[in-house]
C-alpha cells in the first residue's frame, strides 16, 4: 500500500516538472530570433510582406505569446503535439520514427558501459594497488578525457576509412534492402562504433563508482567473519561482496540512462544516426518550433520515466530502504 | 594549509595535472608571443601535412597555420572553462547553502527548482540557450555556468546539512550572529574543500560542453577554439586528418589533466579516503 | 596506285563498321535502378506546393511543365508540343501533348494547366504569382490549347513554365481544396515519367516507371532511388563504395568532387545549371555608412581576390565575374563593365581619399559579416573574406547565424555585409532585376534588393528592358544597366558558381537540359553489362 501511495506521489511530482518544462521550453523557444515564417520565406524564393504574414497567420504565431502558451498546454494536455512547420506532419509521428534509433543507440551504449565498466572495475579492486588496477584507472581517467565527437572521428577514420572493417554512417547501409536477420546483423554492424563511442564516458564512470564501491565493501567487518568462518573465496566474491557493492551501481546508473537519451545529440551528428537528438538539433536550425518542444518533452519524460523505475527497483531490491522516506 | 600543499606535492598524479596544467597557462598566455598577430591569417599553402617547413603542425584548407590556432584556442577554451565553472560554483553554492542551512520549505523549494534542472536534458538545454542568445563567449559562459550547478547545489546542500547541526555553528546562532554571516564566515569554510574538487572537475567538463557546442557550429565566430577547428575539419578528414586531430589531442590533453589534479586535490585534502583507494 | 585505293577502302569499310558499333552502342538499355542521393531530406515531393532545391530535384521526375530549357536556354517541348508567340508579344498560345493521363489514370487536358496558372500556383509561390500577375486572362479554347494573354509584353515569361515555376497539377484532386493539408499530397499525382512508390523516412525515396508514360518507349530505368544520407563524408563514402552512381552539385564540398572524380569511370560536369545560372556575391548593404558612399564599395571590390576564392576555396569550379550577369545569363557584355582587380594597396589608397585613415591600431572602420550558414566551404569564403577586409583596416565582427536568422536578418536589412548567392533562371527580367529595383527591397526574399540601392534610371532601364520584345532593344538596355552597376558596385559580385555534378560513367544521358538533374529522367539510361 505504501508502495502505491509512493508511485502515486511520483507521478504527480512528475506530471508538475513536466508541465515546468513545457513553459520553460516554451518560452525559450520562441524567444529565439527568427522564426518559422522567414524559414519559409527563405526557402520559397522571392515572397511578399503579404505571404510572410499569411504564413504566420497561418501557424498561429500573430497571437499574443501568452495565448499561443495557453493553447498549447490544453494540446499537450490532450496529447496533441501538434504538425512540424517544416514538413507538415503531426510531430508524435517523426518523433515516433527517430525515438527507436535512439533508444537503441543509448540503451546499447548503456549496457556496454555498464558490463564493461563493472567487470573491469571489479577486476581493479580485486588487484588494488597492483598493475592491473593502475592500468584499468589509467584508462578510465583516458576515456573521461577525450572529447566524445573527437573520439568519433578518430574511430571512422581508423575503422572506417583506412581499415574498412565498420560502416563509417548511418544505421543501416544504403541501397540494400534487407530483411530479417540480413537487417538485425547490418544494423549491429552499424551500432558497433557509435554505441562504444557513446558509451566510452559512462564507462569511465562505473569503473571509478564499480572499482570504489567493491573496495569499501572488500574492507567491511561481515566478509572479514565470512573469510574467519571458512567459506570459499568464490562464494564470499559472489554472494557477499559483489550484492552489496553492485546494488548501489546498477541504480545509480540507471539514473544516468535519462542522460543518456539526452546526450546523444553529438554521437549522432558524428555517425549520422537518425534518431531524435539529432531531429531536435536540426528543428533548432529550422526554428521548426512544435518539434523542438515536442522532444525536448519527451526526452524529459523518458528521464522521469527512469529516474521513476530506478527508484522503485532499488526500493524494491533493498528492503532496508524505506519507500516515501 | 601548508600540510595539504606537501601532500598535494607528493601525490604524484595531482602533480602531473598541475605541471601539464601549468604549461598549458603559460602557453595560453605566451599565444600573442609565440605566433604573433591573428591565428586566422592565412600564411602558407592549404593543406600543408604536418611537419612541413615552419609548420609542425601543418596547415589547413585556406592555409593557416595549425599549431597557431591549437596555441590561441587554448586561450579562449580555459577562459571559458574557468570562467563558466566559477559561475557555476558561485550559483550553486549560494542556492546549496541557502537550501541546506534553512531546511524545512526553503529546502524542499530550492531542491525542487534544482531536481527540475537536472531532469532537462543538459546538453540540448544549452544547445538552447545559446542559440536565443546568439553564439558569442558570453552566451557560451551563460550556458554552461545554467546547465553546471545543480551537482554543485547538491553537494553544498549535503555538507551545510551535516555541519548545521555541529557545536560551533549552535554557537554562533546562540550567539546572536545572522544568518548570512554564519552561512559565509562559519559553514562555508569549512566546506570548501569539495567545493574546489567540484569545481576543478567542473573545469574540464566545461571545456568539453563548449569545445561541442563549437564542435556542432555554435561557437563564436570571431575565436579560433579547438572544438571550432575539430567541426571545420571534419568534412576534409580525408584529405587532412591533422586538422581534426590535433585540436582533439590538445582538449583531451587538458581535459585528462584538469581530471588529474581534481583527483590530486581530492586526495591530498582528504587524505583518510585517499589510503582507501576511494576516487 | 590500286594499293592506296585498297587501303582507302579498307580504311572507309572500318569507320563503317566502327560507326554502326558506336550507333548500337548508343542504343539505350531499358531497365535498371539509379541511385542518387536527395540532401537534405525534403518536407514533401509535391512539387507544386514546395519550391525547395530536394523538392524540385525528386518532384521533377513526378511532375512536369509545359516547357523545359534547353543547354542554350532555348525552350524545349513538355507537356506542350509547341507554342507560339504573337508579334506583339502579348498572346502566348501553347498546344498540349495527346494522350497523357495522371498516374491516377485520369486523362490530362488544358483545364488542368488553367486551374495550375490561374489558381494554384499563384497561391503557393510567389515567382510564378507575379507572372501571373502579368495576365490578363489565361483560356483554353479546347481541350489541347492553352493561351495566355499579358497585359503588357513580358518576353521572360517562358522562364516561369518549367517543372518548378509551372508545376502541373491534377485539377480533379486540388480545386476547391486547401492545397497545403490536401491529403493528395500524401501520394503525389503528376504526368512524369516516374511514379512515387514508396518514401521510407530517414532512408529513402523510391519512384518506378510509369508504364504510362506519353513518351512511348521512356522511360528507361525501372526505379529511381533517392537516398537520404545526412552526413558529408557519408555521402562521399556511399559513392566510392558504389551505393550511389551519382553525386550532385553540392551532395559533398568541391574539393571531395575532385577527389572522387580521380576514381575509374567516373566523370565530372559543370552542365546542368544553366537555367539556375547561380551567381555569388556580398550583399552589402547601401542605407550604411560608411557603405553609402561608392569610394567605400570600390574599396572593398579591390579588396577581394576573386581567383583565389574560385580557385582554392571553390577548388576551381566556376568563374569570377565582374557584374550582376553571369557568362550564361542572356544579355551579358562584359566589355561595358568597369573592372576591381585584386589590388590592396588601392583599396586603402581609396579609403584614405575618403577620410578614413586607420587609427592607433590600424582600424579605419567596423563592419559586421554574415556568413552563409551552408556548409564548410562557405564558412571559409567568410573567413577569407574577414582576413582580407582586415588587411585593409577594416575590422570585421563575423556574425554566428544559422538559416533562419540569416534570412531574417537579410530580408529586414539588418546587415552591413553578408554572403548570398542566387539563381538568375534563364533571363535578366526573372533574376536580376529583383535585386537592384529599388521597388523590391524588404521583406521580399533574399534574392531582393537588401541592400537598398536607389537609382531611378536604373530602374528606368530594367523596367523597359524587361518589357521589351525587340532583343536588340533588350541588349542596348542591359548594357547600359551593366555599366552603371558595375560603376555604382552595389553588391560585390565575385563568381559564377559551379556545381559540378559527378557521375559513373555507365550512367547516359544524365545532364541533357539546362535544368539538369532536376529534369524528369525519362532520357536517363544505364549501360549495364
Amino acid at each position: 500500500m505504501k508502495q502505491l501511495e509512493f508511485i502515486a506521489g511520483r507521478l504527480v511530482k512528475a506530471v508538475i516538472v513536466l508541465l515546468g518544462i513545457v513553459v520553460l521550453a516554451f518560452l525559450l523557444i520562441r524567444a529565439t530570433p527568427g522564426d518559422p515564417a522567414a524559414v519559409l520565406a527563405g526557402e520559397a524564393g522571392a515572397v511578399d510582406a503579404e505571404f510572410m504574414e499569411r504564413v504566420r497567420a497561418e501557424f498561429g504565431l500573430d497571437r499574443p505569446i501568452a495565448e499561443q502558451l495557453a493553447i498549447y498546454v490544453k494540446q499537450i494536455a490532450t496529447l496533441q503535439f501538434g504538425e512540424s512547420y517544416r514538413q507538415q506532419r503531426p510531430v508524435i509521428d517523426l518523433i515516433a520514427e527517430r525515438l527507436p534509433a535512439t533508444l537503441l543507440l543509448t540503451m546499447t551504449a548503456f549496457c556496454i558501459a555498464l558490463l564493461v565498466g563493472v567487470s573491469l572495475g571489479v577486476t581493479a579492486a580485486r588487484h588494488v594497488g597492483r598493475w592491473p588496477d593502475m592500468a584499468i584507472t589509467v584508462m578510465a581517467l583516458v576515456f573521461f578525457a577525450v572529447p566524445l565527437f573527437w573520439i568519433g572521428l578518430m574511430a571512422i577514420l581508423l575503422f572506417a576509412v583506412k581499415l574498412p572493417w565498420l560502416p563509417a554512417f548511418g544505421m543501416e547501409t544504403v541501397g540494400a534492402d534487407l530483411t530479417g536477420f540480413g537487417a538485425i546483423l547490418d544494423t549491429a554492424r552499424h551500432l558497433v562504433l557509435p554505441a562504444t563511442t557513446l558509451g566510452l564516458f559512462y564507462i569511465a564512470i562505473y569503473v571509478r563508482m564499480t572499482r570504489a564501491s567493491v573496495i569499501e565493501v572488500m574492507d567491511l567487518d561481515f566478509v572479514r567473519t565470512a573469510r574467519a568462518k571458512g567459506i570459499p573465496e568464490g562464494r564470499i566474491w559472489r554472494r557477499h561482496i559483489l550484492r552489496n557493492a553492485l546494488l548501489p551501481i546498477v541504480t545509480l546508473a540507471s539514473l544516468q540512462a535519462g542522460h543518456l537519451v539526452g546526450g546523444a545529440v553529438l554521437t549522432e551528428t558524428v555517425f549520422a544516426w537518425p534518431g531524435v537528438g539529432r531531429l531536435a538539433f536540426d528543428a533548432l536550425l529550422q526554428r521548426d518550433y512544435n518539434l523542438l518542444l515536442a522532444v525536448f518533452i519527451v526526452t524529459s519524460a523518458l528521464v522521469i520515466l527512469f529516474n521513476l523505475i530506478a527508484d522503485l527497483v532499488y526500493a524494491f531490491v533493498d528492503p532496508r530502504i524505506e519507500v516515501g522516506a | 594549509m601548508i600540510e595539504v600543499a606537501g601532500r598535494l606535492v607528493r601525490n604524484a598524479i595531482g602533480l602531473a595535472g598541475l605541471i601539464f596544467l601549468a604549461l598549458l597557462i603559460v602557453l595560453a598566455i605566451a599565444a600573442p608571443i609565440i605566433y604573433p598577430g591573428d591565428p586566422w591569417r592565412m600564411v602558407g599553402s592549404p593543406q600543408l601535412p604536418p611537419l612541413s617547413p615552419g609548420f609542425p603542425l601543418g596547415t589547413d584548407a585556406l592555409g593557416r597555420d595549425v599549431a597557431a590556432g591549437v596555441v590561441h584556442g587554448a586561450r579562449v577554451s580555459l577562459l571559458i572553462g574557468l570562467v563558466s565553472s566559477l559561475c557555476a560554483v558561485i550559483i550553486g553554492t549560494c542556492l546549496g547553502a541557502v537550501s541546506g542551512y534553512f531546511g524545512r520549505w526553503v529546502d524542499d523549494l530550492i531542491m525542487r527548482f534544482t531536481e527540475f534542472f537536472q531532469t532537462i536534458p543538459s546538453f540540448m538545454l544549452a544547445i538552447v540557450l545559446v542559440a536565443i542568445f546568439s553564439p558569442s563567449i558570453g552566451s557560451i559562459v551563460f550556458a554552461i555556468a545554467i546547465v553546471s550547478w545543480p551537482p554543485v547545489a547538491r553537494l553544498v546542500r549535503a555538507e551545510f546539512l551535516s555541519l548545521r547541526s555541529r557545536d560551533f555553528v549552535k554557537a554562533a546562532v546562540v550567539g546572536g550572529q545572522s544568518p548570512l554571516r554564519i552561512i559565509f564566515r562559519q559553514i562555508l569554510p569549512n566546506a570548501f574543500s569539495p567545493i574546489i574538487v567540484t569545481g576543478s572537475l567542473m573545469v574540464a567538463s566545461a571545456i568539453l560542453l563548449e569545445s561541442a557546442l563549437s564542435f556542432l557550429g555554435l561557437g563564436d565566430r570571431e575565436y579560433v577554439t579547438w572544438g571550432f577547428m575539430i567541426g571545420a575539419g571534419r568534412t576534409m578528414i580525408r584529405q587532412a586528418w591533422w586538422l581534426s586531430a590535433f585540436p582533439g589531442i590538445a582538449i583531451f590533453l587538458t581535459v585528462l589533466a584538469l581530471n588529474l589534479f581534481g583527483q590530486g586535490l581530492n586526495d591530498a585534502l582528504n587524505p583518510r579516503l585517499a589510503r582507501k583507494g576511494r576516487a | 596506285m590500286w594499293m592506296k585505293t585498297v587501303r582507302t577502302a579498307v580504311a572507309a569499310a572500318a569507320m563503317g563498321l566502327l560507326a554502326t558499333g558506336a550507333m548500337a552502342q548508343e542504343q539505350p538499355k531499358p531497365g535498371g535502378t539509379l541511385n542518387l542521393i536527395v540532401q537534405p531530406e525534403p518536407p514533401t515531393v509535391m512539387l507544386g506546393i514546395n519550391k525547395l532545391g530536394p523538392v524540385s530535384f525528386v518532384g521533377g521526375k513526378i511532375y512536369e511543365g509545359l516547357i523545359t530549357l534547353g543547354l542554350d536556354l532555348k525552350p524545349l517541348p513538355g507537356l506542350a508540343k509547341s507554342w507560339e508567340i504573337s508579334p506583339d508579344g502579348l498572346t502566348y498560345t501553347f498546344h498540349l501533348q495527346q494522350g497523357v493521363t495522371w498516374h491516377d489514370g485520369k486523362p490530362f487536358s488544358a483545364d488542368d494547366v488553367v486551374f495550375s496558372f490561374s489558381e494554384f500556383l499563384p497561391k503557393v509561390f510567389a515567382r510564378t504569382k507575379a507572372a501571373m500577375d502579368r495576365t490578363e486572362s489565361i483560356t483554353a479554347p479546347d481541350a489541347n490549347t492553352v493561351v495566355f494573354k499579358l497585359k503588357q509584353p513580358f518576353p521572360a515569361l517562358m522562364m516561369v513554365f518549367d517543372v518548378t515555376g509551372g508545376t502541373i497539377v491534377p485539377k480533379h484532386l486540388y480545386a476547391g481544396t486547401d492545397y497545403q493539408k490536401n491529403p493528395a499530397n500524401q501520394t503525389p499525382v503528376g504526368t512524369g515519367p516516374f511514379k512515387f512508390k514508396e518514401w521510407r523516412k530517414g532512408a529513402f525515396i523510391q519512384l518506378v516507371k510509369n508504364e504510362n508514360y506519353w513518351q512511348k518507349g521512356k522511360p528507361h530505368l525501372d526505379n529511381i532511388y533517392f537516398h537520404i544520407v545526412p552526413d558529408a563524408n557519408g555521402r562521399s563514402i556511399a559513392f566510392e563504395t558504389g551505393k550511389v552512381d551519382v553525386l550532385r552539385g553540392g551532395d559533398v564540398e568541391n574539393f571531395e568532387v575532385r577527389r572522387l572524380g580521380e576514381l575509374p569511370n567516373v566523370a565530372i560536369t559543370e552542365k546542368g545549371w544553366e537555367f539556375y545560372d547561380p551567381i555569388a556575391f556580398l550583399n552589402i548593404n547601401n542605407r550604411n555608412k560608411p557603405i553609402d558612399d561608392v569610394r567605400f564599395r570600390r574599396a572593398l571590390a579591390h579588396a577581394i581576390d576573386k581567383n583565389f576564392v574560385v580557385n582554392t576555396i571553390f577548388s576551381g569550379f566556376g568563374k569570377p565575374v565582374d557584374g550582376p550577369f553571369t557568362y550564361i545569363t542572356p544579355f551579358n557584355d562584359p566589355a561595358v563593365l568597369t573592372k576591381y582587380p585584386y589590388d590592396p594597396k588601392k583599396a586603402r589608397a581609396l579609403l584614405d581619399e575618403m577620410g578614413l585613415k586607420p587609427d592607433a591600431s590600424g582600424t579605419r572602420a567596423e563592419l559586421r559579416l554574415m556568413p552563409l550558414p551552408y556548409g564548410e566551404t562557405w564558412q571559409r569564403y567568410a573567413e577569407y573574406v574577414r582576413e582580407r577586409l582586415v588587411d585593409i583596416g577594416i575590422k570585421v565582427k563575423m556574425e554566428s547565424v544559422d538559416v533562419p536568422g540569416w534570412v531574417q536578418r537579410l530580408t529586414t536589412g539588418d546587415f552591413d555585409i553578408s554572403f548570398n548567392f542566387v539563381y538568375l533562371l534563364g533571363d535578366p527580367a526573372m533574376g536580376i532585376t529583383q535585386t537592384y529595383i529599388s521597388t523590391n527591397q524588404l521583406n521580399r526574399g533574399t534574392a531582393a534588393n537588401v541592400d537598398g540601392y536607389n537609382n531611378p534610371e536604373v530602374d528606368k532601364l530594367l523596367q523597359q528592358a524587361d518589357t521589351s520584345i525587340d532583343p536588340a532593344e533588350r541588349k542596348r538596355l542591359y548594357a547600359e544597366v551593366q555599366k552603371i552597376l558595375s560603376n555604382d558596385v552595389p553588391v560585390l559580385w565575385t563568381h559564377q558558381m559551379g556545381f559540378p555534378t559527378l557521375y559513373r560513367t555507365k550512367v547516359r544521358n544524365l545532364i541533357t537540359t539546362g535544368l539538369g538533374m532536376n529534369e524528369t529522367f525519362a532520357d536517363v539510361w544505364i549501360d549495364r553489362k
